[in-house]
């Protein structure tokens, strides 16, 4: 009873008030000062909501384009940190799709092949048909720009879960289906491009055609009523619902993630190092994690230690024995880690050196080889001079420092 | 047992620690017993064998020999020219100082020495070395 007192005092103050127009648009109602004062003929169409999920959409998407195609590899942190945050968009925007205001909806939007055959038909003859919302081409490119962002968010994470062991996939995927995903990512990435391009360029067309500047309304949220045209009864938004949906999400992702993040990951960093080959062979540099060569390249640098890389560095045979054993059991057969699946390529003319192998090589190829010679690096074999993590085996890119630089890519993305 | 008694070894492992370190290269019972060991192989090898050269080992050190492995002719290429300093390994692994003076530890441990003799004399000379030469080398580095 108190309830609809209330709501009927409010109906009646909007009707006094002259900022009031109308309670038709109660759903897009804006609260900010004077945010509601638009002209006679303009309505509110998109709700605050949507118009912070675009526009922080176009920012991740540009963070994820930049640091996925020209920053160093170091900042794949930031580069995963994006794909979490479209993770987060994404999900807001389906729930606001069942409960935000009308046009936020994606009922509203889904237009059937008769509603865009006219519209494109109105296109050629450039007398479009007037949508208040996103029209039916428009609508046909927003659907399919919510699915190929989605792919790259679940083709990122498979990426990151099977390629470098991190994130929630880390102990799901193997190195194989993220290096699946990865062939598919790259492309994903150039299709979204375009297809962003396609996007603004049906603003523009669209903005000229109905004299309208589109982009202005997905910042104020209004867009003009042409004349004559009915004013609308949108649908109020239900943020309660919603709220109740993305807790509900959150539940069920966040178990999700907990019960993912007890399987156990294959990581390498998990091997103690033997006592006995660190010692010896950490007496001369730094002792390589057994996941580094398969178990061929360390046999056979095993039995040629008298001339190892130009150096005397025979051991007894008993030590040799034991270190050989060792290495044979944890070499990089048994390992998925990025590293023990790109360095088991080994140079068929070298096939001991970590350095001659083929992905060693194509990775390195960017830096001076004087780099490697001066110091404090001094020797391609000096993996610790830019890999934090080097004697762990895992050589995550967020933990690459090049001597001079200052900080590594964080956030380190979990797992 | 009285207290005292108890401290006793201590108190002797404690005079032994300070004349050790006093007295570089000397009263290294480990030490002396390798170079012992070099001398009977020596004399055994070569019955005009009469004692280590400290200025044989340094010869032996400095020179650059060739019959090794080309990247390292010499001693000093990785041990540097002072044995007093620290040396590089090929890959730049820090080598602890040679002179007893700068390392007591050195040649104390007759696996080690026997390992490391075996392999640098091999990369730098290309063969063994005689009971005579690593006694000199050991001898030399005493006196550093």
């Amino acid at each position: 009873m108190a309830r609809s007192a209330a709501v009927k005092l409010q109906r009646a103050i909007r009707f006094a008030s002259p900022r009031a127009k109308s309670d038709e648009d109660l759903g897009a109602r804006d609260d900010r000062p004077g945010a509601n004062e638009v002209s006679e003929r303009e309505v509110k169409v998109w709700d605050r909501p949507v118009r912070l999920f675009h526009w922080s959409l176009v920012a991740l998407v540009a963070v994820g384009a930049a640091t996925g195609y020209s920053a160093p590899e170091w900042w794949m942190g930031w580069h995963a940190a994006a794909g979490y945050g479209l993770v987060l968009l994404l999900v807001f925007r389906v729930v606001w799709g069942f409960f935000g205001s009308e046009y936020a909806r994606l009922a509203s939007f889904a237009h059937g092949p008769r509603a865009i055959a006219g519209h494109l038909r109105g296109l050629v003859l450039l007398r479009p048909p007037h949508y208040l919302g996103h029209n039916p081409t428009g609508a046909v490119m927003i659907f399919a720009l919510i699915a190929v962002v989605f792919a790259l968010v679940v083709s990122g994470l498979l990426v990151l879960g099977g390629e470098e062991h991190q994130g929630p996939l880390a102990a799901l995927a193997s190195f194989d289906l993220g290096a699946a995903a990865k062939a598919a990512h790259g492309p994903l990435t150039v299709l979204l491009l375009a297809m962003i391009g396609l996007h603004v360029a049906g603003v523009a067309v669209e903005s000229l055609l109905g004299r309208e500047n589109l982009v202005r309304a997905m910042i104020t949220g209004d867009k003009r009523l042409p004349p004559g045209t009915p004013r609308p009864r949108p649908r109020a938004a239900r943020p309660g619902a919603a709220a109740v949906a993305l807790g509900v999400f959150a539940l069920v992702a966040g178990g999700t993630l907990v019960g993912l993040a007890r399987l156990p990951i294959p990581d390498p960093a998990a091997l103690a190092l033997d006592e006995t080959y660190a010692t010896e062979c950490g007496d001369c540099h730094a002792p390589f994690h057994p996941s580094l060569l398969p178990a061929a390249s360390w046999a056979g640098m095993m039995a040629h230690l008298d001339d190892h890389f130009g150096e005397d560095a025979s051991l007894d045979p008993e030590t040799t024995r034991a270190i050989a054993a060792y290495l044979a059991t944890n070499a990089s057969e048994f390992w998925d880690s990025e590293a023990a699946n790109r360095f088991r390529v080994v140079s068929t003319a070298a096939p001991w050196r970590i350095t001659a192998t083929p992905y060693w090589v194509a990775k390195h190829a960017g830096i001076a080889a004087a780099r490697f010679t001066a110091p404090p690096v001094l020797s391609k074999a000096n993996c610790a001079a830019c890999h934090r993590d080097a004697a762990s085996g895992r050589f995550d890119d967020q933990e690459i420092v090049p001597p001079g630089t200052k900080t590594a890519g964080e956030p380190k993305t979990g797992a | 047992m009285r207290p005292s008694a108890r401290m006793l070894p201590l108190a002797a492992l404690a005079v032994g620690l300070v004349l050790t370190a006093a007295t570089p290269g000397r009263a290294e019972p480990a030490r002396d017993a390798i170079l012992a060991d070099l001398a009977a192989q020596a004399k055994a090898a070569d019955a005009g064998f009469a004692g280590f050269s400290a200025e044989r080992g340094r010869a032996l050190f400095a020179t650059r020999h060739a019959g090794g492995k080309p990247k390292t002719p010499s001693c000093a290429t990785c041990h540097t020219k002072d044995p007093r300093a620290r040396g590089k390994t090929r890959v730049g692994k820090v080598i602890e100082p040679m002179a007893v003076s700068a390392n007591p530890s050195r040649f104390t441990d007759a696996r080690k020495v026997a390992k490391w003799f075996r392999r640098n004399c091999r990369s730098v000379l290309g063969r063994v070395c005689s009971a005579r030469e690593k006694g000199d080398f050991i001898t030399f580095m005493m006196s550093r």
